[in-house]
């Protein structure tokens, strides 16, 4: 497929304040709630767990149109309109609004920030209750389980038994899996897209490279880091490292090339960094002001350990399961190759359930599903139409 | 395609059967089998445009290429395999056909008839290689890569063990029911294998990913 015409310079809306992007929604808030207990399957328990999330659009009288986005690594609640206290738009805002691929104006959309996380749910930087200090490198090993263990006690807070779809990329997509694994009473359509059942050893190579920059960083002082000496080098290291990832050679070509951030001087000056050196750069800069070191070390420790399968063989596990799904990858995404996704595909086909791929040929890497992409837009306008209707016939 | 074949395969097809469309395009037959019939439907398509389009259908689709194999399929998982004029333009069409038996209990096939009496006068009398309404492409452009007719399709089943349970050829005008490798432009075939083996001789020797499969 030819690529789709997308405006790359826009880039994904995390880490900019994207001056052309006027959201429809308008201003658009996150709430916090403190829920009661949860037991970590690694058998710690927090007497309870603060949650911040986001809901959009209206819930239908049936409570039938709910929709979960989960988000991926660096994604917090604000999925999409705009944020009243930065200015940014939210990290989905190009296909979650009215009339977009998931439309505010049919679902109910719930997104939340994940356990371990540091986008207002608890977590490694949240104060430990009693101590009067962060949890640090005492928070407890955290697991996409984990994530979805909360996400569900926020469904029963929200009053919603069943969800019509849960949605979410890369990690985002592992919760969506575990999501309607674990709890199959609980969703109808699970849609995952680029990522995996678990990681390979070379997803997990480039996560130690990030987390080892981390550790390495003297201000990381074994997790106990002040507000205002916090291992930020180490931590914009790993983000530089984890967005060459998230590109592909096409994307960072046709983005950069060998383009220099100052024209030359007259002298033929070649002193001025590539362009591709500064935007890296910059994504450093920025993501270190918004997350916490320790939470990359504990959201990457959770992707890496992440095994869909971990409680019994894909065969069995999956018979138990009503949900559609629809599986999508994207052709020049090297980090979570199609070839994962085509895997997942073949186990929940081989267990009898419903499930659609496409392996969309856009080239712009693992991001594809964060930018401004028509081709995977239209896919899941379409796909979660089509299946809203035969859910409620 | 003659749109006879497509009616012809919507009488083959029982009500609520399970059906895999190879090579299922915009997914519009599939579509109105699922709608005519209803039958629990999945298409396979290589192009990602197209499998968006079944998608817009509400149907089940799965992208990729079928000459790769139908590995996310169990053995039996469909009582009918179409292969609606894609046969001729893969490159290992034993194999495909191997594993379309092994996933499904029929198979049907449509194919064009390369020993039409006009294709073989083109041959004869142009010297140059035949172009027809269902072979509307010329050489260097036509996804074709095999040639065949309905005797060379007959010849091939029967030495593969594989059973042709009815058919149905057409040619501009309609049903061709005398002489109908001379007189069909397209045939149409519904076909069993429940004798196939699993070194059936279908598969190529040395190309065959069947062996481990359970028949």
């Amino acid at each position: 497929m030819a690529a789709s015409p997308i405006n790359f310079a826009r880039g994904d809306l995390q880490d900019q304040k994207v001056a052309d992007y006027q959201s429809p929604l308008g201003v658009t808030r996150t709430e916090t709630v403190t829920l009661p207990g949860l037991r970590t399957q690694s058998g710690f328990t927090f007497e309870q767990v603060d949650v911040s999330y986001q809901t959009l659009g209206t819930l239908s009288p049936a409570r039938d149109n709910a929709i979960l986005v989960c988000p991926a690594l660096s994604g917090d609640a604000h999925v999409a309109g705009t944020d009243p206290h930065t200015g940014r738009p939210g990290w989905w805002a190009y296909h979650v609004g009215p009339g977009k691929a998931i439309d505010t104006g049919k679902f109910f959309v719930i997104c939340a920030s994940v356990l371990g996380g540091c986008g207002g749910t608890t977590g490694p930087a949240s104060l430990r209750p009693g101590t009067g200090k962060s949890y640090g490198m005492d928070f407890p090993p955290v697991t996409v389980r984990d994530m979805v263990s909360v996400q569900i006690k926020l469904l029963d807070h929200l009053g919603i038994p069943q969800l019509f779809a849960a949605i979410g990329g890369s990690m985002g997509g592992m919760q969506a899996l575990a999501l309607a694994v674990d709890h199959p009473e609980r969703v109808c359509v699970c849609i995952p897209i680029a990522t995996c059942i678990s990681h390979t050893a070379m997803q997990i190579a480039f996560n130690e490279i990030g987390r080892h920059a981390v550790l390495s960083d003297p201000d990381w002082n074994g997790g106990n880091y002040s507000a205002s000496r916090r291992p930020v080098h180490g931590l914009a290291v790993a983000r530089m490292v984890g967005h060459v990832t998230y590109l592909s050679e096409f994307a960072m070509t046709h983005k950069f090339g060998r383009q220099r951030r100052l024209e030359q001087g007259a002298n033929g000056d070649k002193s001025s960094p590539f362009s591709v050196e500064s935007y890296l750069q910059h994504q450093g800069e920025n993501f270190v002001k918004r997350f916490d070191p320790n939470s990359y070390l504990y959201l990457t420790r959770a992707i890496d350990q992440f095994d869909l399968f971990e409680n019994g063989p894909a065969a069995e596990t999956l018979r138990r399961l009503r949900s559609h799904f629809l599986v999508i990858s994207f052709e020049s995404d090297w980090l979570y190759p199609p070839a994962q996704s085509r895997e997942l595909v073949r186990l929940l086909k081989r267990a009898g359930i419903p499930a659609t791929y496409i392996n969309i040929g856009t080239e712009y890497g693992h991001d594809s599903f964060l930018i401004e992409n028509p081709a995977f837009a239209g896919v899941v306008r379409n796909y979660l139409e089509n299946e809203y209707r035969l859910a409620r016939d | 395609m003659h749109p006879g074949i497509y009616e012809t395969v919507l009488r083959w097809i029982p009500e609520k059967s399970r059906v895999l469309d190879l090579g299922a395009g915009a997914g519009a037959f599939l579509a109105r089998l699922v709608q005519a019939r209803q039958a629990t439907g999945e298409g396979v398509e290589k192009d990602p445009a197209l499998v968006a389009r079944c998608v817009e259908r509400g149907l089940v689709v799965h992208q990729g290429d079928i000459a790769d194999g139908l590995d996310q399929y169990g053995d039996r998982a469909f009582d009918f395999v179409l292969l609606l004029g894609t046969l001729q333009e893969l490159v290992s069409p034993a194999n495909i056909l191997q594993e379309a038996f092994r996933v499904g209990r029929h198979v049907v096939i449509a194919h064009t008839n390369f020993a039409h009496f006009s294709v073989r006068l083109q041959v004869l009398l142009r010297g140059r290689t035949p172009m027809t309404q269902f072979l509307p492409s010329h050489w260097y452009h036509t996804q074709n890569l095999h040639f065949f007719s309905i005797l060379d399709f007959q010849d091939f089943c029967r030495e593969a063990g594989i059973r042709e349970v009815n058919h149905a050829y057409f040619n501009a005008r309609g049903a061709v029911r005398f002489l109908p490798n001379l007189r069909a432009e397209e045939a149409v075939s519904l076909l069993q294998a429940d004798t196939i083996s699993r070194r059936s001789a279908v598969a190529e020797p040395g190309k065959t990913k069947t062996e481990t499969y359970e028949v």
